[in-house]
Parts: structure tokens; sequence; C-alpha cells
């Protein structure tokens, strides 16, 4: 194995090992107080300039972790490995007053190769839904007429390392699977600087899960239509409740309340078609959360959706072709979240537009891509979040096997 | 090569994403952002509980270390709350080979001189009168180290110097001075004599065993605290050598060890609310004292509190007290004439009334200031934190009943001030108050 593929394996070890630390507060949105968080996305670099769409494009240039059966696209002489952070600034409105706070971390890890002529496989790491609020606001000391601060605030959430592969079946069907290994926690806490107390509860939560993907692709005249399938069940998540009060004086593990949390069931839909450098593709994605219920008074769950399409073009002149090709991406995203807070739905829509910038003369790209968009509203007493999320990734070529073939 | 250089390109980037990760990362400023907070459900209430009953009541102890506190108290007070007190101060005087004395010196007059201290107590703008009386017996300390309020040593019937003045407790370059010629006359002679009572230590401690400083027969309305240092309490004798202009000479006895100074406290409580408390096993509670407790220092009244129903609250789960703060107050007006002490510390004690001092969380030992509402003069008070006690007393869930807390002077301030505080006890009652956190 070549000395840069085994110097990307540490890294993305080293970063396995810290995992908790690094994607611990992913997110800061007040809305990830509710259930298992924030959902995040696990479309990967050019994906993201799309609106997330990637259900039906085959792994290439860059690793899709979103349809396991892409990995089949990985060419067979390299390896690929990705890694991506984003910067978000995002405005909190609410019918009153308006808040922005500055957001940065990692957003995933991915490696991908052929392993044997026939299998391909990746296997990565990226964040499933994260918490991260930190809400002050105060509360009546009863037996006076006066208030005290307190701050709500909570972090975790939940991380996926998966490992995945894809087969060709027959030709033009390929088949995959990523194997997932779920795990992570979720803490809500409530505390009093003033008065030196803290109340926490964190959820720890793991299982393994499998996503199954299939890609079939037709050729039409110079156009390739493809088409991709997902599927994952719903899997209870094993749940350790610990609930914990602290103060001053001393620090008690209190009986838990049992909460308890599942995935839903996924499944996803999308079309693509291909000709030369141009891609477009749209998607659809179903997730079964109406029948898991989650202890909060303000929430109310219904089944998601997601709908995206996407479009990628070549610059055209002169670089066209080379390696030195830019490639345009831009695309749009509606999702109909599976939180109804006080009778609201919270729906999410966003337009993203990005490029993928090769290194002068190299094999690998750095895709760019900015989303625009908002979350929830202003009804109520709900917030509306702006955002405006910088998403840079960088996808690192290397030659597999090449000490092989030059011997 | 172009693969090697692709991946040293490669590192670097990649380092800069991570880095750039770390530093942007922990700027995010969450600490006044408040959106969101119609949707967060508290799990805790937090409440401030005053009700607890406190039983207060007044311990006299037995007795109080008054040796070695560099101060000799005499005089005499009397007060319709407190009773009357009076002090004698008790001394001795140090041995030293006596210089040679001419034969020609001719004796003049001797004095013990008496340097003031900012340690007074009373009316001090009134007449003082004072005496001194000399032992019959050696002052002995008790395991060769204390003395008490209630220590006592026989003296002469006959005064043998006495003085009438009005204080001038903030003079520092005037003393009083006690007479006491006959008694110079005679010891300036054996001086001269070179008689073998003033030849050794031994000799002179039994010739000369000591001398108390008694209040006079005036009526005094004051204690003066006096220098009690070494170099301060003297003897002084006075002669002088004619020559063709008199020479001024003096023989200076300075005090002797400082363990045999001590200042004897007598107090009569005839007439006041503490008049049985001796009777009573040396505790009254605030309810057979008019809803007050007593603290004074040198005598040893401690106000005692204790919480007997503070075990409601172990009836109930899931509770933490976060802050228990004790207030105190003074009975209003009752500190016009004789002020209040500027700190208090404060005491865990027990059923013998052994006092344990309580220290704060910085390991000191915990006292509180006099907080005074110069204008209203309400919310005077004295307030601890007593948390950490009261977690610990609710810890074993059991609430013993004789254990409870007593606030007063430090052993050194116990030892060396009279100074009082009078505690209200029903209007307001002395309060406990516990912010408590339920869950």
């Amino acid at each position: 194995m070549r000395k840069l593929t085994k110097t990307y394996l540490l890294i993305l070890l080293i970063l396995f090992l810290h995992s908790g630390s690094i994607f611990s507060q992913i997110t800061t949105s007040p809305y990830s107080i509710f259930g298992m968080g924030y959902l995040e996305t696990s479309s990967s670099g050019p994906f993201k300039a799309m609106g997330g769409t990637g259900i039906a494009f085959l792994s290439g240039r860059s690793i899709n972790s979103m349809n396991p059966a892409s990995y089949s696209g990985i060419d067979s002489l390299m390896s690929i490995f990705e890694i991506g952070v984003f910067g978000k600034y995002t405005t909190y409105s609410t019918r009153k007053e308006d808040q922005s706070l500055l957001n940065a971390n990692l957003r995933y890890l991915a490696m991908g190769f052929r392993l044997t002529p026939w299998l391909a496989t990746s296997f990565g790491f990226s964040p499933y839904s994260s918490v991260g609020y930190s809400i002050n606001t105060t509360a009546q000391l009863e037996g006076t007429t006066q208030k005290y601060p307190k701050t709500f605030s909570g972090n975790g959430g939940v991380n996926q390392v998966y490992l995945g592969g894809s087969v060709n079946l027959i030709k033009n069907l390929s088949v995959g699977l990523n194997a997932a290994y779920l795990f992570g926690n979720l803490t809500h806490r409530e505390s009093s600087a003033v008065f030196g107390y803290s109340l926490e509860d964190v959820s720890y939560l793991s299982n393994f899960n499998i996503d199954y993907g299939l890609n079939y692709q037709i050729g039409i005249k110079k156009w390739k239509y493809n088409l991709g399938l997902t599927y994952s069940n719903s899997k209870k998540l094993q749940t350790k409740n610990v609930t914990t009060i602290e103060t001053d004086y001393e620090t008690e593990v209190l009986k838990s309340r049992n909460y308890k949390y599942s995935l839903p069931r996924k499944i996803g839909a999308g079309f693509a078609m291909t000709k030369g450098y141009f891609r477009a593709g749209i998607d659809y994605e179903w997730s079964g959360w109406e029948n898991i219920d989650f202890v909060n008074t303000y929430l109310r769950t219904r089944n998601s959706s997601r709908y995206s399409l996407g479009v990628e073009f070549p610059s055209l002149g002169l670089n066209k072709g080379t390696s030195r090709m830019v490639l345009y991406r831009f695309g749009g995203e509606y999702r109909e979240s599976y939180m109804i807070i006080d009778n609201i739905p919270i729906n999410y829509s966003s337009v993203s537009f990005g490029a993928g910038i090769p290194m002068k003369g190299y094999l690998s790209v750095i895709n760019v891509s900015v989303e625009l968009g908002q979350n929830g509203t202003t009804q109520k007493d709900l917030f509306r979040e702006r955002f405006i999320t910088l998403n840079l990734d960088l996808a690192l070529k290397d030659w597999w096997f090449r000490k092989r073939k030059y011997d | 090569m172009k693969g090697m250089c692709a991946g040293k390109k490669g590192r670097k980037i990649l380092s800069f994403f991570i880095f750039g990760i770390i530093l942007i990362g922990s700027c995010t400023k969450t600490n006044e952002f408040t959106i969101g907070k119609d949707f967060v459900e508290s799990r805790t209430k937090l409440q401030v509980i005053d009700t607890f009953r406190v039983d207060l009541s007044t311990v006299l102890l037995d007795s109080v270390i008054t040796s070695s506190s560099k101060i000799a108290y005499a005089g005499h007070y009397s007060d319709t709350i407190f009773g009357s007190i009076s002090s004698e101060s008790y001394f001795d005087l140090a041995y030293e080979s006596f210089s040679d004395i001419e034969e020609r010196a001719i004796y003049d007059s001797s004095s013990f001189i008496l340097h003031y201290t900012d340690n007074n107590f009373g009316d001090t703008t009134s007449l003082m009168s004072l005496s001194i009386h000399r032992l019959t017996e050696n002052i002995v300390p008790f395991e060769k180290s204390y003395l008490f309020n209630t220590s006592k040593f026989s003296y002469q019937p006959q005064v043998m110097g006495s003085v009438s003045f009005y204080p001038e407790p903030h003079s520092s370059d005037t003393a009083v001075s006690v007479r006491v010629d006959a008694f110079g006359a005679e010891l300036f002679d054996l001086i001269r004599n070179k008689d073998e009572k003033v030849s050794t230590e031994e000799w002179f401690k039994d010739y000369i065993k000591g001398f108390v400083i008694t209040s006079g027969t005036a009526d005094n309305k004051a204690l003066i605290g006096f220098n009690a240092g070494q170099e301060y309490l003297v003897l002084r004798i006075y002669y002088h050598i004619n020559k063709e202009e008199a020479e001024k000479k003096a023989i200076t006895i300075k005090m002797g060890e400082a363990t045999h100074q001590f200042n004897s406290v007598k107090f009569d409580f005839t007439n006041t609310p503490l008049y049985n408390i001796k009777t009573e096993g040396n505790e009254v509670p605030a309810t057979k004292t008019g809803n007050r407790a007593f603290m004074q220092g040198m005598i040893g009244l401690f106000p005692k509190l204790k919480f007997s129903s503070l075990d409601q609250i172990l009836a109930s789960e899931n509770w933490k007290i976060l802050k228990a703060e004790l207030i105190v107050e003074p009975v209003p007006h009752s500190y016009e004439v004789y002020g209040l002490p500027d700190s208090l510390y404060i005491f865990r004690s027990d059923r013998e009334n052994k006092r344990t001092t309580l220290y704060s969380d910085k390991s000191e030992p915990m006292l509180a200031y006099f907080e005074s509402d110069y204008y209203l003069h309400e919310n005077n008070r004295y307030t601890y934190d007593i948390t950490s006690y009261i977690n610990r007393e609710l810890s074993d869930a059991y609430i013993n009943s004789f254990d409870g807390l007593m606030i007063g002077p430090n052993d050194s301030k116990l030892s060396s001030s009279f100074e009082r505080l009078l505690v209200e006890g029903k209007h307001p009652p002395v309060k406990l108050r516990l912010y408590y956190l339920s869950y």
C-alpha cells in the first residue's frame, strides 16, 4: 500500500479515536433540543453543492455514501480520501428579535477504493444527528420576588462509522450496502452558575444499522440514465440514560427517565442523467418517524420527506476535459422534517452552488460550496433560522497499487 | 514522482483544514443567546424557605480563660439587661537582681503605672475609682498555663493604694498612676539594705506574692482595660540623691509572667432574664428570657441555635440544599451604649455545649461582619453561609436535637473583650434561609 494512503488511514484512525470531541457540537440550533437533535445529511463534497442530491449518482471523482451501490463507480486504480469541514453563520429570529451565531466544525471523513476487480469499498465517518444549543433564560426564585439566571444547554450527537461495499451484479446493475455503527450521546442540561447547580441528562446511544442500495444504469445514445434506490430498516438504538444532579457540595446520580430512541425506516429514490461531464439528478427520500415518540410536551413527530435536485456542468473553453477543468454545481433542497413543534411543522429549504476546483496539475480536487437556507418559522413563539454555510471538502486521490504496476 | 508531490501538497492542505476547524470551532459564542427559551422544559424548581423553626437559647460557659490576654480589666458596671459585672485584675512582679542604691539616696514615692488600651467597656466618661491590694498567696496557674474568669486568690482587705480619675482611654501618652508610697518605701529599704527578701527570686516571690486591681468603692460605670504587657504594667519607685542639684532616679519593676496575669470577672444576673441560668444547667431557652439570647465575652455567654424542625425536609425526596444562610439580628436599640461586635464567629456545638469552629469553604474560621443600615436602622444583621454545615447535618438523614450552632467571639477575643450582643428571637426570629432545589 502506498505511503500516502497509509498516512490517510492513520489520520482517519486518529480522528476516529477523537471523534467524540470533534463531532461533539457540530450544530448550533435551539431546534436540537428536540428528539434526536438536528439531523445531518451524509452527502459529501460535490453532492452538497447540488442540494444534497445523490441517490442515483455513482461514485467516481468522489465518494457518494448516500447510496452504497454507488461505490462500483470508483476507478479501479485509485484510492480516494475525503475530508469535509464547514463554517455556518446563522441568524435566529423570533417575532421580536434576531440573534446570530457562528459555528464551524469537521463534517465528514471518507475513504474509498476498489478492493478487488469486482468489489469496491468505502469506509468513513460522519455525524448522523447532533445536539448543540445554549439558551439563557431566567427562572423565578420561588418564595421571593426575585428571578435568577439559568442556562439550558445541550451537546453531543450520534455519529456513524460505516464500512460499505458494492458489486456489479449484472451489467449496469450494482448493489451495495453500508454497515454502520452508530454511537454517541445526547446531553441536555439545565444549570445555574449563580447557585452552582446543574441537572444533566445523558442518553448514550449505540447500535448497528444497514443501508441497502441499488443503482441501475441504461445508456441511450450519448446519455446515461441512472436509477438509484436506497432502503434501511427501522432500528431501535440501545439506550442508556444517566441523570446526574450536581451542586457545589455533591454529585448524585438519579434514577433516570426511560428515554427511548430509534432510527426510522428510510426509503429513497433518485434519478440521474449524465452526458460527458454534465450530470443532473433528483432525489426523494422518506423516513418513517411518525411512530417514534420522544418525551417532550412540545414535540410531535411526523414522517419526514426530503426533495432535492442538482446539476453539475463543466467549465467551457480550453480546459474542458483536461485535468484543469472546473466543475460547477448548483441545486436546491426542501425537507419536511420529523418535528412538529407546538403544532407547527418545521421545514427546511435551501439553495446551494459550488465548484470542484482541481489542484493544478494533480489528481486532487477542492470542492467548495455555499448553501443558503432557512429552517423553521417565526409563527407562534417559534424561531426561524436563516443560514449561510460554507463547505470546504478536499478529495485526495492516490494511485492504488501503483508500486506493483511499476514492478 | 507526481504522486509524491500530490502527497506533500495534500498533507499541507489537510493540516490547514484541521487547524482551521480547531480555530473556528472554538469561537462559537453562546453566552448571551436566549432564543428557544419558550421551548425548554425545566425539571428543577428553586425556592427560598425561611420558615424552619430556629430554637434559640443562651449558654453560659463554666469558665473562660482570661490569662495572658495582655489586658488588665478593672472596674464595674451595672445594666438592667445583662446585670452587673465587675472585673479584678491579678498580676505579680518579675524578679531581677537589683543594682546598688547609694547610702545617701532619699526615697520619694512609688506608683503602679497603668497605660490605657482601646479595650474599654461601658460609660468611660464617668469618674472611675480603682484600688490595689496585695495578695496573700502566690498566683498559681492551672496546668502552669491557664487562669480563668472564675479564678480567685486571696488578698489583704486593706487597700495599699487607690486612685480616682476621669478615664482618657484614647490618650496614648497619659497613664494612670496608683500611688503605693508606703509599700514602696518598705521595698526601697529592703533593696538598699540588700535584704535577703529581695536577694533571690524565690525569696522575692515569697515576699511579694502579687497584686490585684479592684474596682474602688465608688459607683463605677465602666470596665477599663489597661495594657498588661510586661513593659507597660510596672511598679516604679522614685528616689533622689542630694547633690548641688537633686539627681532624680527610679527603679522600675516589671510585671511578672503573662500566664500569671488574669482578670477575675464577677457577674450578677439578679433581676435580669438570666437570673436562674446557673440553676438551669447553664442554658436557658430564649422563650424564658423574653425571646432574646445573650452573648458576652469574658463571662462566656453564647447564643445557641438548634434546628429541630429541619427533619421535615427529610420526609420528601429529590431535593438539594444549594445554600443555607443564617441571619441573626440584634434587638433594636439594645446596643446604643455598649455597641456591637464588628464580627462574630460561628461554632458547632454538641450536647455539652462544646464549641468547634466552623470553617468557610476557603478553610478559614467562618465569621460574619455586622451589616448595618445606617439610615433606617433596619436590616442590621450578621449573616452566615452555613450550607456545608446544614448539608452535613442532613446527610445522615437524622437531625440530632442536641446539636446546634453557637455564635460569639473566638477564643482570643473571648478572653480579652467584653463585647456583647442581644439577639432578637421573635420579631423577627433568627432565620435559617434555605435555597431549596427540588427536581
